[in-house]
C-alpha cells in the first residue's frame, strides 16, 4: 500500500513489527493502511506483511517530514496493539 | 434487529455508542476542555482520544450489557472534521471490526446528526438548521440527499463562539458556548454588531473580527459589560441563523424545524426558532445536549439505517476525509 506523492532518493526509514500471529499482522495492516499521508508529497510510505511481520518503509525528502510520519505511524500501532490486547483473541 | 456500535471523535468530544433498532442502548462520551483562551489543536486533541477511546468503548459495551459478538456493525466518522482525531478514532473502529469479523460503516458526521435528531425527536422530514463548532448549514432533504440550502461562508457559529469566549477568557469547561449562554441572559444591553446574511448563505468571521476589536475597550471604558457582549453575540448570531432557516422552510413548504449540532442546545436559540415557527404555523424539534452534541450514537443511528438499506464500507474505502460534504451522501434509506 503506497501513500503520499513521488519522494526523492533522500532519506529512508524501516520498521518490522512480528504479531503473536499471521492473522493479527494482517488486521494491523488494514487497520492502519487505508489512510493516505496527510501531506501531499515529499513522503512515500509503504506498509505489507509476509508471515506474522508487518513491514513499513517510509522514503522522505526531508527529516522532519519523515520525523511527523513515523511519529503518528508508532502512535497508531501502539493503539491497534492495544486493542488487540483487550479484544483480540485470548492467546 | 441489527445492533451497530458507533464511534465518533472528529473534534474535541470522542464518543462510542449502541444503537439496536432507535434504541440507545449506551451513549457514553469524554471531552477534551483546554484552558481558558485556548483553542484545542489536532495533535493534542488525537492524543486525548487515544488517551480514552478504549476506556469509552468498554464503558459502551458494559453499560449495554453486550459482548462483541452481538454487534452486528461498526460505524464510524469517516468526517468532515479534524484529521488526526479522526484517524485515530477510524484505527480502533477498523481493528475491533476486523477482530470480531464485522461489516465497517463510514459515517457523514452531519448526516450522523440529523439522523439522531430525527430518530430522537420523530420529526418526518423537517428543514434541519445543523449548527456546531465546525459546520453551520441549513439542510432540507430532497431526492435521496440532504440538500444544503444555505451555509456559512467561512466560520461555523460555534467557532465564532468558541474564539469569541477565548477573547474574554470564558472558561471551556463545559463548553465555551455554555458558558456564554449563561452569562447572556444577565445582558441589559444590546450592543450593534454586523448582521450578515447574504441570500441563503451567512457570514461570520467579520462579526468575530469587530467584536475582537471592540471589546477591550468597550469593557474598559465600561460601556458595557461581558454579559451584554455575550447576549448581544447570541441575539445577532441567532436572529441570522433563524432569518435563513425561515426562508428555506418558505421555500420548501415545511412545517418541521429539526435543529442538530452543539449550538442547538442552546436555549436561546431554540427560543428564537420556537417563535419563529409558531408565527408560520410549524413546530420545532429540538434535542438537550446528550444528543445535540457530537456523540456515539448519532454514528451508530446513521450507520444503523446505511447498514439496513444494504450499505457497508470496504476497509480499502475507509479512509478518512477532513472534507465531506452533506449533499455527497447518497440517502438510500430514505424515500
Amino acid at each position: 500500500m503506497a501513500s503520499g506523492g513521488a519522494a526523492g532518493p533522500g532519506l529512508a526509514f524501516e520498521l518490522s513489527v512480528p504479531f503473536p500471529t499471521s492473522l493479527l499482522a494482517w488486521t494491523a495492516l488494514g487497520s492502519l493502511g487505508p489512510d493516505p499521508e496527510p501531506r501531499k508529497g515529499g513522503i512515500l510510505k509503504e506498509l505489507d506483511v509476509t508471515e506474522n511481520v508487518l513491514h513499513a518503509r517510509w522514503r522522505a525528502d526531508e527529516a522532519r517530514i519523515l520525523r511527523v510520519s513515523i511519529s503518528s505511524f508508532l502512535d497508531h500501532l501502539s493503539l491497534v496493539v492495544e486493542t488487540m490486547d483487550l479484544f483480540g483473541p485470548v492467546a | 434487529m441489527p445492533v451497530v456500535i458507533g464511534f465518533e471523535g472528529s473534534a474535541n468530544k470522542i464518543g462510542v455508542g449502541i444503537v439496536r433498532d432507535g434504541e440507545v442502548l449506551s451513549n457514553p462520551r469524554r471531552t477534551y476542555v483546554t484552558p481558558p483562551g485556548q483553542g484545542f489543536l489536532p495533535s493534542d486533541t488525537a492524543r486525548h482520544h487515544r488517551s480514552c477511546i478504549l476506556a469509552v468503548l468498554q464503558e459502551a459495551l458494559h453499560e449495554a450489557g453486550l459482548k462483541p459478538s452481538d454487534i452486528d456493525a461498526v460505524a464510524f466518522t469517516k468526517g468532515p472534521g479534524m484529521g488526526a482525531p479522526l484517524v485515530t478514532v477510524a484505527v480502533v473502529a477498523r481493528t475491533v471490526a476486523q477482530l470480531w469479523g464485522k461489516p465497517l460503516l463510514g459515517v457523514n458526521h452531519c448526516v450522523g446528526h440529523i439522523e439522531m435528531g430525527r430518530l430522537v425527536t420523530g420529526a418526518q422530514n423537517p428543514t434541519v438548521l445543523y449548527v456546531s463548532g465546525g459546520n453551520t448549514q441549513v439542510i432540507a432533504y430532497s431526492e435521496r440527499r440532504y440538500r444544503i440550502f444555505g451555509e456559512t461562508i467561512d466560520i461555523a457559529v460555534g467557532n465564532c463562539l468558541d474564539r469569541f469566549a477565548r477573547v474574554l477568557k470564558i472558561s471551556n469547561d463545559p463548553s465555551p458556548g455554555y458558558n456564554i449562554e449563561q452569562m447572556a441572559k444577565k445582558g441589559q444591553k444590546l450592543v450593534e454588531l454586523p448582521y450578515t446574511v447574504k441570500g441563503m448563505d451567512v457570514s461570520f468571521s467579520g462579526i468575530l473580527s469587530h467584536i475582537e476589536d471592540v471589546a477591550h475597550r468597550m469593557l474598559a471604558t465600561k460601556e458595557c459589560t461581558p454579559e451584554d457582549l455575550c447576549f448581544s453575540l447570541q441575539e445577532t448570531l441567532f436572529a441570522m441563523l433563524v432569518e435563513i432557516t425561515e426562508r428555506a422552510m418558505a421555500h420548501t413548504g415545511s412545517h418541521e424545524a429539526l435543529i442538530v449540532g452543539g449550538v442547538g442546545c442552546n436555549e436561546r436559540l431554540q427560543e428564537m426558532m420556537g417563535i419563529m415557527c409558531q408565527e408560520r404555523g410549524a413546530k420545532l424539534f429540538a434535542t438537550d445536549e446528550r444528543f445535540c452534541i457530537d456523540n456515539g450514537a448519532m454514528i451508530a443511528q446513521a450507520g444503523w439505517e446505511m447498514f439496513r438499506s444494504g450499505q457497508v464500507t470496504s476497509l480499502e474505502d475507509s479512509w478518512i476525509t477532513q472534507r465531506y460534504r452533506t449533499d455527497e451522501v447518497e440517502v438510500t434509506w430514505r424515500d
